[in-house]
């Protein structure tokens, strides 16, 4: 065990305890609830998780940059109601084009933080939250406290949700799940392959190496913050396809779940380390934990937000403790 | 004449009311090395800022191969050829290996051949004689190891001008020759090395040229072979220094101190044992990696021993915390001053009452203010820390002066063993001459003092007894008589013929 443990890096350590961690809560329900191991589940979770899966891809971003960005539940939220403005008005709009439209809105909000964070030299953590705010009360202000109601929807967005994509066995893959996972798949192979979004991870490990390697910080921050809100855009379709009622709490509280699955991802909130893999899984359980309470009467559904909250604290505490030790073991480990 | 291939015309910069550089002006030719030396504050830094783009010149120019070019960025100097690694080394820890080598290499394009990127750096490691994986991620790498990365990550960068930022400053004799290898073997190539560095023997071993700068100003660019030590030392402080390397005042041992057997911490070192005087200094000596801070990280608490004993003042103690340390009576001055030492944006006084608050306090625990005041002022003056008053920020002192004031904050506790880790690493000749008086002087005083240095002439002219450490174990213990730099080094390295001595 201990040869194994030095050997395997600790990244690849973190994804098998998180996927034991999934399949063990999934356990876990099934016997708690009946029939939960159906399609009828596998279908709740999956659409809930496609929404928060976007959100947590663009945090992931930030973070691995040593940023936070706490306001993207109130862009989910504005781009959703925007969107459903828009489609209402002009229906004819082709539906790429509507996707484009809600990240190309979502990304002008995260520029705004960005800007601020990147070149005015303030704590991500208080930008974000100012706008938390902000685009909140502009939401409030913009919609005049009215209410986006499906029946003012083209029918594709309304159909959307249930359009299937593909099957295996009895369980369907939707539209928007797949959507979700492309766009996860698309960051992580950048991530990975392509070499401007390997600065994110430069930035984060070390920003005064990066600046010395000629790296332009700042702007890789930006596009950080870019990039999230461009990702909450989605999110924000996502949940008004998934919806079709958008009111003025649209998206509220979001930011929480999204942190939620990056950090029990196991995205290191210092920065430099976190993979795509982590964040999906991380969405999944938090997603599974957060869908299956409510159908569990043990506990009532008020406590889901302590959850979360509880689990992203378990899961830094038990990342600290366990780096810390593997750090001692490979010492030990050495001549 | 050929032509330079990096010339700097003039160059003025000031910070606020600071004036940093005066009317700079340098020529450095292609296959050279162009020593550079001066004090701390002379204006090094912001010499090298300049070249690497990271500070602009307020008026002057700057000329490479004879073309005007302004380096507006770290990005534009790499551009025009010029690199630098530094004294403490920048690497990206969580990226790996190869990674952190081709990290600013533009010319390999947008995606990611990750085989061919861990092949290209195998090939620029292999020919720098250091064995590393190029897979596995930097943290955890030794300063050397890391400083390995960074030179093959300016080779990537086909440099014309390699800078290097007193590269040697906590590297091991062994791995210093490999580093003076490496410049040869670029300097063979064509490349212009600007070499910085406080230690003049290896300036005499690897230099062509030797510009001295003091008090930002240019003083002299002489070849090597017009100049003498003293002659340098004389420019660089602008007086006649008496010989820098203190020889060392018999100290007549008192009582043992400090008594350690067989100290062991599981998988970093074994079996250390030894006996510490009052008024004594010993020397830990070895190559980088020998484990003599983790030693002395035990002795302070901060990795607590899995066997041997320790012994103070005949008193049998477990030390398992670094507040435990410090109630004993030991305290450790860390090689480290920015991460572990020093609260960079703290004042000067708060840094020297950090570590004894406790005495300061008033009623409710409030602290007295100027009773903490005062207790800086009287190092301030003690320890000749230059700064017009102990309100200054320790960030923006020279790292002599850093040193000081953390030495000064560990005197305060009023130790009776003091551990210095690398006391003069980074900081210049005058500073660093001071450093080794206050530690004699300390050491009159009844202080037991343990030094590990890396320096090995300091060792020489500090110890009265020489460790000598190598891989985790005791290599043997030398009286300073019998200690001459060949056979510190032959233990160290773990030669043959030094072991029997040595026993």
């Amino acid at each position: 065990m201990t040869g194994l443990l030095s050997r395997a890096s600790p990244q690849t350590l973190r994804l098998l305890a998180l996927a034991l961690a999934l399949l063990a809560t999934i356990l876990f329900f099934a016997t708690q609830i009946e029939g939960y191991l159906s399609p009828r589940m596998f279908n709740r979770i999956s659409t809930s998780a496609a929404v928060v899966l976007p959100l947590a891809v663009g945090q992931a971003i930030v973070i691995m940059t040593r940023n936070i960005d706490l306001s993207v539940g109130s862009i989910m939220g504005v781009v959703a109601y925007m969107a459903g403005q828009s489609l209402s008005a002009m229906p004819e709009m082709h539906p790429v084009l509507a996707v484009l439209l809600c990240m190309a809105i979502g990304a002008g909000f995260g520029a705004l933080n960005g800007i601020i964070i990147a070149f005015g030299r303030v704590p991500s953590i208080i930008v974000t939250l100012g706008t938390l705010a902000l685009f909140r009360s502009f939401l409030v202000e913009w919609s005049d406290a009215k209410t986006i109601t499906t029946a003012s929807l083209p029918q594709w967005l309304v159909d959307l949700p249930s359009a299937n994509a593909f099957s295996i066995g009895d369980l369907d893959v939707r539209v928007t799940v797949v959507l979700a996972l492309a766009a996860c798949l698309v960051t992580g192979l950048a991530l990975t392959f392509y070499r401007p979004a390997r600065r994110f991870y430069a930035v984060g490990s070390n920003p005064d190496a990066a600046v010395m390697a000629g790296i332009n910080a700042r702007r890789v921050v930006l596009s950080a913050f870019i990039l999230s809100g461009a990702f909450a855009g989605l999110s924000g379709f996502l949940f008004l396809a998934k919806f079709g009622n958008i009111t003025v709490v649209a998206g509220l509280g979001f930011e929480l779940k999204a942190i939620a699955a990056v950090v029990v991802g196991g995205v290191s909130i210092m920065g430099g380390t976190g993979s795509m893999i982590g964040v999906l899984m991380g969405a999944l359980l938090v997603d599974t934990i957060d869908n299956s309470l409510t159908r569990w009467a043990v506990v009532s559904e008020f406590w889901r937000d302590a959850l979360l909250g509880g689990l992203i604290m378990a899961a830094v505490t038990l990342d600290t403790l366990a780096s810390r030790q593997l750090t001692r073991l490979r010492k030990g480990g050495q001549p | 004449m050929t032509q330079p291939v990096l010339e700097l015309k003039g160059l003025s910069k000031s910070f606020a009311a600071t004036q940093a550089l005066k009317d700079m002006s340098l020529a450095v030719m292609p296959g050279e090395v162009h020593a550079i030396v001066g004090e701390n504050g002379a204006g090094k830094s912001t010499l090298i800022k300049m070249m690497t783009g990271v500070h602009q010149p307020d008026t002057g120019t700057i000329l490479v191969d004879g073309q005007s070019v302004t380096l507006k960025s770290t990005e534009a100097a790499q551009d025009a050829g010029i690199a630098a690694i530094y004294q403490e080394p920048m690497v990206f820890p969580d990226l790996n290996v190869a990674e952190n080598i081709f990290i600013s290499n533009r010319s390999k394009g947008r995606i990611m051949r990750w085989s061919e990127i861990y092949a290209e750096s195998d090939a620029l490691i292999a020919p720098l004689g250091v064995k590393l994986d190029v897979r596995r991620a930097a943290s955890g790498l030794t300063l050397a190891e890391q400083q390995t990365v960074e030179i093959a990550r300016a080779l990537s960068l086909k440099v014309k001008v390699l800078i290097m930022d007193e590269p040697t400053a906590s590297l091991s004799a062994h791995e210093v020759a490999r580093l003076l290898d490496i410049a040869r073997a670029l300097k063979a190539q064509g490349v212009a090395v600007i070499y910085i560095s406080h230690r003049l023997d290896e300036i005499f071993r690897i230099a062509d040229r030797v510009t001295v700068i003091r008090d930002g100003q240019h003083i002299s660019t002489k070849p090597i072979a017009e100049v003498t030590e003293d002659g340098l030392v004389k420019d660089m402080v602008g007086r006649a220094l008496e010989s820098f390397a203190v020889k060392t005042a018999a100290n007549p041992h008192g009582e043992t101190l400090l008594s350690v057997k067989n100290l062991t911490c599981a998988g970093v070192f074994q079996n250390i044992s030894f006996d510490l005087h009052k008024g004594e200094v010993l020397c830990f000596a070895g190559l980088v990696g020998a484990r003599r801070t983790d030693v002395a990280l035990t002795l302070f608490g901060i990795a607590p021993a899995t066997e041997g004993t320790i012994t103070l003042a005949g008193q049998p103690v477990r030390i398992t915390t670094p507040q435990q340390a410090m109630d004993l009576g030991i305290a450790y001055v860390s090689e480290d001053r920015r991460k572990l030492g020093l609260a960079m944006p703290l004042s000067i006084f708060a840094n020297i009452s950090l570590a004894s608050l406790k005495k300061l306090l008033k009623p409710f625990g409030l602290i007295d203010r100027q009773a903490e005041s005062a207790m800086a002022e009287t190092y301030r003056k003690r320890l000749a820390i230059r700064s017009p008053d102990t309100r200054v920020e320790v960030g923006k002192l020279s790292g002599g002066n850093q040193q000081k004031v953390m030495l000064a904050k560990w005197l305060e506790t009023k130790p009776r063993v003091l551990i210095f880790d690398e006391p003069t690493r980074g900081i210049d000749v005058g500073a660093k001459a001071e450093v080794h008086a206050i530690i004699r002087q300390l050491a009159s005083e009844g202080v037991a003092i343990l030094v590990i240095s890396s320096d090995l002439p300091e060792v020489l002219a500090l110890a009265d007894r020489v460790l000598v450490m190598r891989e985790g174990r005791q290599a043997g213990i030398l009286p300073i008589e019998d200690a001459t730099q060949e056979r510190v080094i032959a233990m160290a390295a773990g030669q043959a013929n030094a072991e029997r001595p040595a026993a």
